[in-house]
């Protein structure tokens, strides 16, 4: 539980009342992930370079010539869950909770203000509430389907990892999940900040879950995408991406509701970018045309330039095509600028829907510290990955605003900015003088 | 919400393929129950003996006449479903004639599409192989259809939509959520125009599991289809001189959680709170709403819910049930809904009616849907006629 000073600044009435665009906070954290529960644990652990990668253990993978992932072994669901919650949840809502509840506590804010219809629930993920289907199809497939339980069909499908938190907490506005793949955690932070600068919310509990099971570490093992044990985004020798699971959750707040409460912002939404590649369903676009897009727009949303990003946290797959294709786009948007990039998936691998939720926790934590993440496993650099790569070890650097960057299946691109608060000028923007700048972006 | 203009309607339903077929149908209302009975063509119904007289699919769908043969070999149902409503819609809203743009571009358009269960065809039929014969069987081209967003991924690849590609879930509200969605995205000009709606495709997984909590059979068919409307800022639609065939102009949605441990559960309390929100989100009068497209469905609890609710807003309103003739189709409910009240603006008349008088003048209407879980949302569309130049 923190309980600090508020650092924010007082609300210039005359911008909010002028119908001025709110300003979005990140006031609270949670984290399930395989190199710690909540924010404390994960943010050590990514200052040290912890991997979290190591032998399944959750399922027999001997068979399929790949036996490694970012698996989440220290999260007991009763410990965070009601008896009533375990009975309803499967291990991706309770993992939800949980973060969700971590968050909640780590933002200090009381549970009245949670309730009532000005709080949302907006999360992400892949497929949400997969042990369920999985044991529905077992049943099904073994033992026929009168072994199918009643109670299974209504614990499946995605929309449940909001409804359980809004139940929780007693929320009555928006429930929501954008299921959108490897960026889902993107698009949900980004929808969230939305909502609320759209006066449609005050608070918003925003972020993203997957759980690892066997189906999806199959199927990516099909793809021929995963390496062996390890994952080195952006390494010459880099062999495919390291599966994992997890949750974080972030609690989003309006500047007004944040400065009443005297709540402490770790960091300052900035504006998003959105792209479609429409090029193929697995595979990020050669040229990395909508990913560009998608980066350019989040800088020119938040008011700024290509020169005031200090670090990009990298999508960094660890698979040849993904870590090619972002390095193409680090070129484009910064030119000859070296933007530090550094991808945490070497660490806790790909944790597909939770993946960028995870990823916007750890550029809280580059904010709130200074410091850069490693990336681990980088032994030689590759000529077509020409990036300022954190190798290995963290780094101290400068870290006002930085960038979130993701790429999912389906081609969608999502990039999101967060900045120390205090430092962006004015709220991001969107209003017709901007259609210039966005032209120039595209 | 400001006035968004519905230009376009792609539809493939339980009346059949396209705008037409599904205007026709509505203004002859005939209940799915006295519909000719089809062979189930989803999955193989032999162990189901009555499946034919509570499932509704998509009759005779073949997608290869809307997308030729080649690249549908490893698409999953709901993909081949979402692909030609897409299809239908870009054409139907004027983007493209003959599968080219001749109307604005491709970094413009974007699609906002809700789903409430995956592919449960393609989980199933990948966790078998896994199971019954090896994981290394699983078939690589197909494990992408198990990602609950890729048959609007491949909506963007096939229509070749480069503005946002969302995908939203929330259960049988997601598809009036998806508008709340794309009202914002074009508030903040994300996009020009949206393809805006919902698709669920029958599956043996998906009948199984209704079957085994009780529900087939006692409402409405369990039904599947795509519908997607495209949406646009008004002076958008006007600007390139389209048909407007309705105004989105109010939304609204809550979250009721039960007292009690249940988890199932239908909120009269969400219901009402989203109908009040968009009503006054749409700058109306309860007493301007002509008629509800209703998500009346046959769970005799919420039913009970959703009309009670509405009677709370707008007393003895009609209330239409455009599920019984289009099926329960879950994460596409509300986009059926809408898609009913293009077809009442366009002259259909509202039926089949549970609740008041059809009305001969359809002025608003409420589209409403009530979810299983303490959730609800709520649309309000207008006439166009009754535009408001500004």
């Amino acid at each position: 539980m923190t309980n600090r000073p508020s650092n924010l600044p007082h609300v210039d009435p005359q911008r909010v009342n002028a119908g001025g665009v709110p300003r979005v906070f990140i006031t609270g954290v949670g984290v399930v992930s395989s190199i710690g529960l909540g924010k404390d644990e994960f943010f050590r652990s990514l200052g040290t370079g912890r991997s979290g990668i190591s032998p399944v253990e959750s399922f027999d993978a001997s068979g399929l010539g790949r036996t490694y992932a970012g698996e989440v072994k220290q999260f007991r669901a009763k410990d965070h869950l009601t008896q009533a919650e375990l009975r309803r949840t499967g291990r991706c809502s309770a993992m939800t909770l949980a973060a969700a509840r971590m968050a909640i506590s780590d933002s200090n804010i009381g549970a009245t203000h949670l309730k009532g219809g000005r709080t949302a629930v907006v999360l992400g993920t892949t497929m949400g509430e997969a042990s369920i289907i999985a044991d529905l199809d077992h049943r099904w497939i073994h033992r026929g389907p009168q072994a199918v339980k009643r109670a299974l069909l209504p614990k499946y499908g995605s929309t449940l990892l909001p409804i359980h938190v809004a139940r929780a907490i007693g929320a009555q506005g928006m429930v929501l999940t954008l299921p959108a793949a490897c960026a889902a955690g993107n698009y949900a932070i980004g929808f969230a900040a939305d909502l609320i600068r759209a006066g449609r919310a005050d608070v918003v509990i925003s972020g993203a879950a997957e759980i690892l099971q066997e189906l999806q570490y199959s199927g990516f093992v099909r793809l021929a995408a995963m390496a062996q044990n390890r994952c080195q985004p952006f390494d010459l020798n880099r062999q495919g991406l390291i599966l994992g699971e997890g949750a974080g959750v972030l609690v989003l707040e309006s500047e007004a509701h944040a400065v009443r409460r005297g709540a402490h912002a770790l960091a300052e939404v900035g504006g998003y970018g959105l792209s479609c590649d429409a090029y193929h369903i697995t595979r990020p676009h050669p040229e990395a045309a909508g990913s560009i897009v998608a980066m350019r727009q989040a800088i020119a949303r938040t008011g700024l330039t290509p020169d005031d990003i200090d670090f990009v946290n990298a999508h960094g797959t660890g698979t040849r095509a993904n870590d090619t294709a972002e390095a193409k786009v680090m070129n484009d948007v910064f030119g000859d600028r070296r933007v530090p990039i550094s991808s945490v998936k070497s660490m806790i691998g790909h944790c597909m829907g939770a993946a960028s939720a995870l990823e916007a926790i750890a550029c809280v934590m580059t904010l709130e510290t200074g410091i850069y993440p490693p990336t681990l496993g980088y032994e030689t650099p590759d000529p077509e990955c020409n990036v300022e790569l954190v190798a290995n070890v963290a780094r101290e650097g400068r870290s006002k605003v930085i960038l979130n960057n993701s790429l999912a299946f389906g081609g969608y691109n999502a990039v999101t900015c967060f900045a120390r608060p205090g430092v962006l000028p004015e709220p991001p923007i969107c209003d017709p003088r901007e259609e210039e700048t966005l032209a120039a972006a595209s | 919400m400001k006035p968004r203009a519905v230009t376009g309607l792609g539809v493939v339903s339980a009346v059949g393929v396209g705008k037409d077929t599904f205007f026709r149908a509505l203004s002859e209302g005939a209940p799915l129950a006295s519909a000719p009975r089809h062979p189930i063509e989803s999955f193989d119904a032999a162990n189901y003996p009555n499946a034919q007289d509570t499932v509704s699919e998509v009759p005779s769908f073949d997608p290869t006449k809307y997308l030729g043969d080649k690249g549908l070999r490893t698409l999953d149902r709901l993909t081949k479903l979402l692909v030609v409503a897409g299809r239908l819609a870009m054409h139907d809203g004027g983007f493209k004639r003959d599968g080219v743009y001749v109307q604005s571009s491709p970094e413009r358009v974007g699609i906002c599409c809700s789903n409430a269960y995956g592919s449960l065809e393609a989980i199933t039929e990948l966790d078998r192989v896994a199971q019954l014969e090896d994981a290394r069987y699983i078939n690589p081209a197909k494990f992408p259809n198990t990602v609950s967003n890729s048959a609007s991924g491949y909506v963007s690849i096939w229509e070749d939509l480069r503005a946002l590609n969302v995908s939203v879930s929330d259960g049988n509200c997601g598809a009036l959520d998806a508008v709340a969605c794309a009202d914002i995205y074009l508030e903040t000009r994300r996009a020009d125009a949206l393809l805006v709606g919902g698709a669920e495709a029958m599956s043996e997984a998906l009948y199984l599991a209704f079957r085994r909590l009780g529900v087939v059979g006692k409402g409405p068919r369990l039904g599947e289809g795509a519908a997607l409307l495209v949406l646009e800022p008004l002076e958008h639609a006007r600007a390139r001189k389209a048909n407007i065939r309705a105004e989105v102009i109010g939304y609204g949605t809550s979250f009721h959680g039960p007292e009690g441990e249940e988890l199932i559960f239908a909120s009269t309390e969400a219901m009402e709170s989203a109908i009040r929100m968009a009503i006054a989100d749409a700058g109306v009068e309860p007493g301007d709403i002509s008629v509800v497209a209703s998500s009346v469905s046959g769970i005799k609890s919420h039913d009970e819910a959703e009309t009670a609710a509405i009677s709370r807003v707008m007393g003895d309103v009609p209330i239409a049930a455009p599920k019984s003739v289009l099926g329960e189709t879950l994460g596409a409910g509300g986009a059926m809904g809408m898609a009913a009240a293009l077809a009442w603006f366009d002259g259909a008349t509202p039926s089949p009616i549970v609740a008041g008088r059809a009305p001969s003048d359809v002025r608003h209407v409420l589209v409403t849907s009530i979810g299983y879980y303490g959730n609800a949302s709520a649309v309000v569309m207008r006439a166009p006629r009754d535009s408001v130049r500004s």
